[in-house]
């Protein structure tokens, strides 16, 4: 790394460029069945100070899709078999270990699921959370300590001075989440990716979690990439939002344009088979309808898909979706579907 | 007693004992502390809350998987909180369970259709019958009868709940005890696992006490609910009012709480401060007063009484005592 431009990839970027562009993304995995494609041919685009929504079932490939982009993901078993990742027009995919490490937790962070398990339980939390500033920032303790009290004072843990010493399991599970967010936020990362960061939490909980971060995106004008199956949190977090299934990206959208007129026959299935919680006075259970029901499963992602991904299930699904696959098309206003029967806009 | 409603569960209690520190005080988590409802044939009663508030145990509690601390447990009138082991076993037959985890419920090293089989042939079905009810069971939750050979890791996350639900329709029970069986699943398998719970419903009169912390789940498939905080009853009664007009302080956030894909624009969200307290030292008087907006001296004091508001409708809090 010798040229100026690579140690500061902000210098000579157009800001109204994407942040993160991700283009034909395939990853894969070899094990003794074959091989496994994971994320197959997924390209979108993360705007700056934008909050995007990753969403779909177990097994998607969203998770795998975040990990890639940190290279967190040993390989073998896994295999980038095409693609790239941008993060301000150089391809994180070509980077090296020693390089990534000054991208990771402080160009791009990443908070996980389950704060138990991600945070390390014989460190204090004071300890995690400087560990990515003295690391990146070169702070020296008595700086390192200052930061991690304002940063647990921002994720509003209260007595940050003396919280800051305390070892993960003296803390609630909301409480080490909150952590965790002062740990990916210490360095002021451009991309925050969040995975699943509300699932493992109770709703009133989760409601302070999300309130929590959409104050810290505003503050610190961060890109979020928010992953989740709950498509309730993507509808109040993200501006926009992108459906994959079986490792391929089926539909793109506004979040307002993607509830209230989804295209793809899986997005629509998805949303009528969510039981919707209904709290206007006069509601009656006896009017509501039968969940829709997504008939089979999720297909295994072994080999190579023959046609649509989603045919199998699809009831819309005509000869030509099983022998082709579909290719996106933007159907106006960046609503992007792929779908051979969705009708034109 | 023909008129006896199916279930009749009168102030139960579960108290958990911690471990002694010597001298020390004798402590306890009260899990379960004194909660009252009943239910009827055919219907469903949705126990909602969050983690550690002690739905989970007042369910397992009701088939006497853990034996309660005090309170009655009344089946068709009978109080089998009261009966020795062996006098309860015919009850068993009438109170089943299904539970979170699919996979974990079932033995790893049988068969599917002898999971199926086992509550059978404990009641003493014989081979011949059994089989034929086994398939029966089967076809009844929408499996192959091929599978019947298989394993329960050979099953997908939806036909292991299947599994389960079948082995606990198999002694023909009134009641059903469903403790989060669709959380662990995907929305498209889930909304599987809901219809086919209420097709069984209709078709055979089961009667459900249905334990989630999924509200919108709870909201679709129950007639009446039941809302805990820290081991007690916050609010019971019809779901249609519970979750239209809420009075409870803590119902109202929780409903609030919950993000939803059809809000629009400005909503009013009520962000409750802080965490559960822990049940082993919970707050004095109403457990919810230090998290309550609407907290006063005497919630602090001296813990509201569940008391009527309504036909079938209760609540404990002192904003709503006449």
């Amino acid at each position: 790394m010798t040229s100026n431009a690579a140690r500061d990839p902000i210098a000579g970027i157009d800001s109204r460029d994407p942040i993160i562009q991700i283009d034909d993304l395939k990853v894969w995995f070899a094990n003794r069945d074959g091989i496994l494609r994971a994320v197959d041919g997924l390209s979108f685009d993360l705007q700056r100070e934008e909050t995007l929504g990753l969403v779909g079932e177990s097994g998607c490939g969203k998770s795998v899709t975040a990990m890639t982009m940190l290279q967190l993901i040993p390989s073998p078993p896994s295999v980038i078999a095409g693609g790239s990742i941008r993060y301000n027009g150089a391809d994180l995919l070509q980077f090296d270990e020693k390089r990534m490490r000054t991208i990771r937790g402080n160009e791009i962070s990443m908070i996980f699921q389950d704060p138990m398990t991600s945070l390390n339980p014989v460190l204090t939390v004071g300890e995690q959370i400087a560990e990515t500033a003295v690391l990146h920032r070169k702070l020296d303790r008595r700086a390192a300590r200052e930061l991690v009290v304002e940063m647990l004072h921002k994720v509003n843990i209260p007595e940050p001075q003396r919280r800051a010493d305390e070892y993960p399991h003296q803390f609630s599970g909301g409480m080490r989440q909150r952590a965790m967010i002062a740990a990916a936020l210490v360095c002021n990362p451009k991309v925050l990716i969040a995975d699943e960061p509300t699932t493992a939490l109770d709703v009133t909980i989760q409601a302070q979690i999300i309130e929590l971060m959409l104050d810290l995106k505003r503050e610190f004008g961060t890109s979020i990439i928010m992953i989740t199956h709950d498509l309730g949190v993507v509808a109040e977090t993200c501006a926009r939002v992108v459906v994959m299934y079986a490792g391929r990206k089926v539909e793109e959208a506004s979040a307002g344009e993607l509830f209230a007129a989804p295209l793809h026959p899986y997005t629509q299935g998805l949303l009528s088979a969510t039981p919707r919680l209904e709290t206007a006075p006069g509601t009656r259970r006896a009017d509501r309808p039968r969940l829709t029901e997504i008939p089979g499963m999720v297909p295994t992602l072994k080999g190579a898909l023959k046609g649509c991904c989603f045919a199998p299930r699809c009831h819309k699904a005509t000869a030509i979706c099983r022998e082709s696959a579909p290719t996106i098309e933007d159907r106006g206003n960046g609503h992007i579907v792929s779908c051979f029967n969705c009708g034109s806009a | 007693m023909p008129d006896a409603p199916l279930l009749d569960v009168r102030d139960l209690k579960k108290y958990f004992p911690l471990s002694r520190k010597p001298f020390g005080e004798r402590q306890e988590v009260r899990a379960v502390d004194g909660i009252s409802f009943t239910l009827g044939r055919g219907e469903t009663i949705g126990i909602v809350g969050e983690s550690g508030c002690g739905k989970s145990t007042a369910a397992k509690a009701i088939l006497r998987l853990i034996e309660p601390t005090a309170g009655q447990v009344l089946l068709d009138g009978v109080d089998v909180t009261a009966l020795s082991r062996a006098q309860f076993r015919p009850y068993r037959k009438r109170v089943q369970i299904v539970f979170q985890d699919p996979y974990a419920s079932l033995n790893p090293r049988m068969r599917a259709g002898a999971i199926i089989g086992e509550p059978l042939r404990n009641f003493g079905v014989g081979a011949a019958e059994r089989s034929g009810r086994v398939e029966k069971l089967f076809d009844r939750v929408g499996l192959h009868r091929d599978s019947m050979r298989k394993y329960a890791h050979e099953f997908s996350g939806g036909q292991q709940q299947r599994l389960g639900i079948a082995r606990a329709l198999a002694l023909e029970p009134g009641l059903i005890v469903c403790d989060e069986p669709v959380s662990a699943l995907d929305v498209s398998i889930q909304a599987q696992i809901i219809n086919l719970l209420i097709d069984l419903q209709k078709e055979l009169g089961i009667s459900y006490v249905f334990v989630a912390h999924d509200l919108a789940v709870v909201q679709h498939i129950s007639d009446r609910v039941a809302v805990m905080y820290l081991g007690r009853l916050v609010e019971t009664g019809d779901g249609d009012r519970l979750f239209g007009q809420p009075l409870h302080p803590y119902t109202r956030a929780l409903l609030s709480a919950v993000p939803k894909t059809t809000s629009t624009g400005e909503r009013r969200r009520i962000v409750l401060k802080g965490d559960v307290p822990s049940p082993i030292s919970p707050p004095s008087g109403c457990h919810f007063h230090p998290r309550c907006p609407d907290a006063t001296e005497r919630c602090r004091r001296q813990a509201p009484e569940l008391r009527d508001v309504g036909e079938s409708y209760q609540v404990a809090c002192w904003l709503h005592a006449a």
